[in-house]
């Protein structure tokens, strides 16, 4: 496994506050990466830095050896926020489509309507977004994000919005995309506040402390995968949950 | 797994229901309305220079209909062309508000202050520089128009979800693009809102005009009707131009629910 992202002593500052001192850490070639920390503490910031959206104060961010702005450049990285800011006029297919659109890029390696297709929405190209429930949508900004079949997924509380039926259903179903589209999406970093979802989905679970931020520990989860419904009955994810707990303060 | 569910005729049935309910209840207290005026008439004896009953005055639109929609039609005409030009003005303008801090800062005081300033009391003036004819009442109505515009387009512009933008800068979007595929588009609700405010409000533009030097229009009968104390063709013209004001309401509401089809609690007929 070789090193997919690097992180080196990366700080940011707005004005006198500091969000983060001298951060440190990679996310290797085929790693599922979750960031969790108590609210306010930048998860969605650093996610955006680690995206090259915000420029970090100091320190850098490198994707494949490389400044993560070429990775951005060469359409490397997908995006799905916790708002799947579809656009409302626009159809799923539309939808999709918009990257595509955006670059004028003829290499495009799927149409839209297969990107539908992975996402289990075959059938829903000519819907509008008013028309899609939230799991819906969410999974319509997936088969957006891998329009350019990105090599990573960065996600910001992608399912924070939907209910906790939903929100289980969807984990699994990420995980089978990301299992199935493994020849692109090598690696993907995902920002929750929920412990057992960060647990259950994780390869890793990089947990944030409170400002001023830095890691309060790099937990490595060791579940077998596939990882299905009966994973959170085991003992092991059980105690990886109650140790995550314990770490963030929620006892 | 999914299925395609029936998301595309459900409401057919419900929304042609719902069009003779927003068409017809109106008609049917209108109706209600203008019977008890008559007999509110006839009770106490109200003399007709004072409250004509409706009977009075629907004879009087039937009679002299030709001439009060010539004068109608000329008002609309004043109207929708200051409407037109009141709004595309405002429009460029708050673009230009949306992409510059400064121009903004600069410029809008004087938005502001004029909207503060009656409009009655700018007419006279753009009489004074554009003659009693056709121009000065296309002014007033552009005048009107202006404000409006221009708060909802940079409210709309503004609208956008930073979301939204950051996924469209993940894509390496330019500014043409985010404004063309983003911006607008977002924005088109606020700028029906004011497209439809401003509709009764150029009504209002031209027919002010009207009053400050007219020799037609509707304006100019409602009055010359006043000054003879000729209430009938007074309440005639009046009923005509808030017909005019009210088609070209719906008019736009009409185009307004062909193009924001896609907004959540408008439905597609």
């Amino acid at each position: 496994m070789s090193t997919l992202v690097q992180v080196k002593e990366l700080s940011k500052r707005f004005g006198k506050l500091v969000v983060y001192e001298e951060l440190n850490f990679s996310v290797q070639d085929g790693e599922f990466v979750s960031i969790i920390g108590p609210s306010g503490c930048g998860k969605t910031t650093l996610l955006r830095i680690l995206g090259g959206l915000i420029q970090p104060s100091s320190g850098y961010v490198q994707i494949r050896e490389r400044p993560v702005k070429t990775a951005l450049a060469a359409r490397e990285l997908g995006f799905v926020f916790q708002n799947p800011v579809l656009l409302p006029w626009r159809t799923a297919e539309q939808n999709v489509a918009l990257p595509l659109e955006i670059v004028g890029s003829k290499t495009q390696a799927s149409t839209p309507r297969e990107l539908l297709k992975i996402v289990g929405l075959e059938g829903f190209e000519t819907a509008l977004p008013k028309e899609l429930s939230g799991g819906m949508a969410q999974r319509v900004a997936i088969a957006r994000a891998l329009a350019f079949k990105p090599a990573i997924l960065f996600m910001d509380e992608p399912f924070g919005a939907l209910d906790e039926i939903t929100r289980n259903r969807m984990n699994i179903e990420l995980l089978r995309i990301w299992k199935e589209e493994r020849a692109s999406i090598s690696s993907i970093i995902f920002v929750t506040h929920s412990i057992p979802e960060a647990v259950f989905m994780s390869d890793r679970v990089i947990v944030l402390s409170t400002r001023p931020t830095r890691i309060e520990e790099t937990l490595t989860v060791d579940l077998p995968r596939p990882r299905t419904a009966s994973t959170k009955n085991s003992d092991r994810y059980i105690k990886h949950v109650e140790h995550l707990r314990k770490v963030i303060g929620e006892y | 797994m999914l299925r395609p569910e029936s998301h595309q005729p459900l409401f057919k049935a419900k929304s042609a229901r719902k069009g003779i309910e927003t068409i017809g209840v109106p008609i049917l207290f209108s109706l209600g309305i203008f019977a008890v005026w008559e007999m509110i008439i006839m009770a106490f004896n109200i003399p007709a220079y004072l409250l004509p009953p409706p009977s009075m005055i629907f004879v009087e639109i039937g009679t002299n209909f030709g001439s009060l929609m010539g004068h109608m039609g000329l008002t609309m005409l004043e109207a929708t062309g200051g409407y037109a030009m009141g709004n595309a003005m405002g429009f460029g303008l708050a673009i230009l508000f949306a992409h510059s801090k400064y121009v903004e800062k600069g410029l809008y005081p004087y938005a502001i202050a004029l909207k503060t300033t009656p409009i009655i009391a700018m007419a006279p003036l753009l009489v004074l520089w554009l003659g009693t004819g056709f121009e000065s009442k296309v002014a007033t109505a552009a005048l009107i128009c202006f404000f409006p515009i221009i708060v909802n387009t940079v409210k709309g512009l503004h609208s956008v979800d930073s979301d939204a933008i950051d996924l469209f800068r993940s894509y390496r979007a330019n500014r043409f693009q985010i404004f063309t595929k983003l911006s607008l588009p977002m924005a088109l609700p606020y700028i029906f809102s004011a497209l439809k405010i401003a509709t009764g409000l150029s009504v209002v533009g031209a027919v002010v005009g009207e009053f400050v030097g007219a020799n037609e229009g509707i304006g100019y009968v409602i009055l010359v009707s006043s000054y003879h104390l000729e209430t009938v063709t007074m309440f005639a013209a009046i009923i005509v131009s808030a017909v005019g004001g009210i088609t070209f309401f719906a008019a736009i509401s009409l185009l307004e629910k062909k193009i924001i089809y896609w907004q959540k609690g408008i439905e597609t007929a």
